[in-house]
């Protein structure tokens, strides 16, 4: 159960050396850092909005954000990357957040990318989605796959996490691993391990998992993935789905995807995913299916269907449908759609329908974007709100000054049940520089 | 207690590293770091350049046609490894929605691209009630342990 909380986990003081290596790594590798590949974007976004909410109070809002992300790699012309993302705001007029300021780093890492083989280890904080896993970590991951097919992977650190949940704090450390066998364009089969600890009795996570890619015949393809919560005991998800796509216009996929909320939401940091607000003896089955087409060059009909079933009558069973048509054009630099969608559910409360159409143009060095989305609920969303219907329209103008250099500005209104009047402005300036070739979106 | 299993988890992988040394790694070459030609705003479809199986995910490029099927599974193939995702995406676009206490909704970073499958358009504050009722795994897998203050203004 519960550890003393005043006893701090190894993995927690071994966060500033593992940050501080990852900082001054780089600079092992400046004398020849003109071999490196070094990409660096710098998105500057200025906010401002006012608010006028349901009772005539009125709130100005002018948050700044600033994005940053640097990548190099090539590092002393050895397979050796830097990474890094980043954020921070500052608010300039009324709170936006928890306080005046905020940001946090998202990744910063080392990486080693063997030539041969996809084998590979990072070191740093990164991203991490392998087998169970899919956190942020600051930690070591090493993966490697022998010629023979089977392959390892393991990771290990201090979990990235961020707790609003009264009582329960982040774990201390965070480690597993992964073993899989891969036969090239015939299979993947992996078997995962993830271990969370450290923190009170009920966050520790205990997960196994298995995942599996097969494909079938030509352009038929299966796909599973399924873990089981052996803290809670029972299956955390399950996901099973067939994808056929016979060629370079059509792609379709169903399939049955389940989880129970006990055993996924066990190790929640969020109040959102615990009792009182969800049931935790509920589980969720779905059937669903999916449709890709692109009938003519340029013109593509999405259809998406779900059938939601739930144990407990209270959310209650739901089917969602959704039709969508894109027209990419202006050598697919622009695209239009209209997308219709529909709740209908066991309970009004949980019936809407959702409308929404948007379109871009970019002549040389402009570009014009506007979308407008409309909501309409069965029964009034927001108790005593006499409304039910909802809409938001954004229109953006951007220009690029330079080749690296853009300018934009989004200007967007919304009307909906919380908010009698929302305007919001927007301006953004996104700076995008890379050495050598080649791209990275 | 914790400090001895956490020296044996450390032990272990490094035994393990050795074990998986260089010379007992495929010979199949690695995807290349980074995408050898600039890449074409819009859904990616690798099958108008490529053929055959990819050497990163060992898997056919059909797979990774960025369709409305793949986006909304790209999930599963990232989790059996990210190094063809990485060969093309910088490690900040897993972020621009994967992230830890992100307070900017991906539409309204993305503004200028609504072609882009962002969610949380509209007025979600409102729309999630009913989405989070009927489907809450769906908002778990980045909001379970990767937080906003803002949730928790009604959640508590």
């Amino acid at each position: 159960m519960g550890r003393p909380t005043t006893v701090g986990s190894p993995g927690k003081r071994l966060l500033p050396a593992i940050v501080s290596i990852s900082l001054f790594l780089p600079l092992l590798f400046s004398g020849t850092a003109p071999a490196a590949d070094v990409t660096f974007s710098s998105k500057t976004y200025g906010l401002f909005y006012q608010r006028e909410l349901a009772g005539g109070v009125k709130d100005r809002y002018a948050p700044l954000y600033e994005y940053l992300s640097a990548d190099a790699a090539n590092l002393g012309g050895k397979p050796l990357s830097f990474h890094f993302y980043g954020w921070g705001r500052a608010d300039l007029a009324e709170e936006s957040g928890s306080g005046r300021t905020s940001g946090e780093i998202g990744s910063l890492y080392m990486e080693y990318l063997h030539p041969q083989g996809n084998a590979q280890a990072k070191l740093g904080r990164f991203f991490l989605t392998e087998g169970v896993a899919m956190d942020t970590i600051d930690g070591a991951f090493a993966k490697a796959t022998s010629p023979v097919g089977l392959g390892v992977s393991l990771y290990g650190g201090v979990p990235v996490e961020y707790t609003i949940l009264n009582g329960a704090e982040e774990g201390d450390s965070l480690y597993g691993g992964r073993v899989f066998f891969v036969k090239a364009g015939f299979t993947e089969l992996g078997a995962s391990y993830l271990k969370e600890n450290g923190s009170p009795g009920r966050l520790d996570r205990e997960l196994y998992g298995g995942d599996l890619w097969v494909r079938v015949a030509s352009g038929v393809e299966l796909t599973g993935q399924a873990s089981y919560n052996r803290t809670a005991r029972e299956m955390a998800s399950e996901r099973y789905a067939v994808r056929i796509v016979p060629g370079a216009a059509v792609d379709i996929s169903a399939g049955y995807e389940a989880y129970t909320y006990e055993g996924l939401f066990r190790s929640a940091l969020n109040p959102a995913f615990v009792f009182p607000t969800v049931d935790n003896n509920d589980q969720v089955r779905t059937i669903f299916g999916i449709v890709d087409w692109e009938f003519i060059p340029g013109w593509t009909l999405e259809v998406a269907g779900k059938n939601i079933r739930h144990d407990k009558s209270d959310p209650g069973d739901a089917n969602r449908g959704e039709v969508g048509l894109r027209y990419s054009y202006n050598a697919k630099k622009d695209v239009a759609g209209i997308v219709a969608a529909f709740v209908a559910a066991d309970r009004d409360e949980n019936e809407y329908r959702e409308y929404r159409a948007f379109a871009t143009h970019s002549p040389d060095k402009l570009r014009l974007t506007l979308d407008a989305i409309a909501q309409q609920y069965k029964r009034e969303p927001i108790a005593g709100i006499g409304k039910k219907n909802a809409y938001q329209v954004v229109a953006s103008a951007g220009y690029q000054l330079l080749a690296a250099l853009q300018l934009s500005g989004d200007l967007t209104y919304t009307q909906s049940p919380i908010f009698e009047k929302d305007y919001a402005g927007l301006v953004r300036l996104s700076y995008d520089l890379g050495t050598g070739t080649g791209g990275k979106k | 207690m914790m400090r001895r299993a956490f020296a044996a988890n450390l032990l272990g992988a490094v035994l393990l590293a050795l074990l998986f040394g260089c010379s007992a790694v495929s010979k199949t070459p690695s995807v290349p770091p980074k995408h050898p030609e600039e890449l074409p705003t819009g859904r990616v479809n690798c099958l108008e350049c490529h053929e055959n199986v990819s050497t990163g995910a060992l898997k056919p490029y059909g797979t990774f046609r960025h369709s409305r099927v793949f986006i909304n599974a790209h999930g599963a193939y990232a989790r059996q490894g990210q190094s063809l995702c990485s060969s093309c995406h910088a490690p900040a676009f897993c972020q621009t929605c994967h992230a830890g206490k992100e307070e900017l909704k991906p539409n309204v970073k993305m503004g200028d691209r609504p072609d882009r499958m962002a969610p949380h358009r509209g007025d979600y504050l409102v729309a999630h009630r009913i989405d989070g009722r009927l489907d809450p795994g769906s908002c778990f897998r980045c909001h379970g342990n990767k937080n906003d203050v803002k949730c928790k203004q009604c959640h508590k």
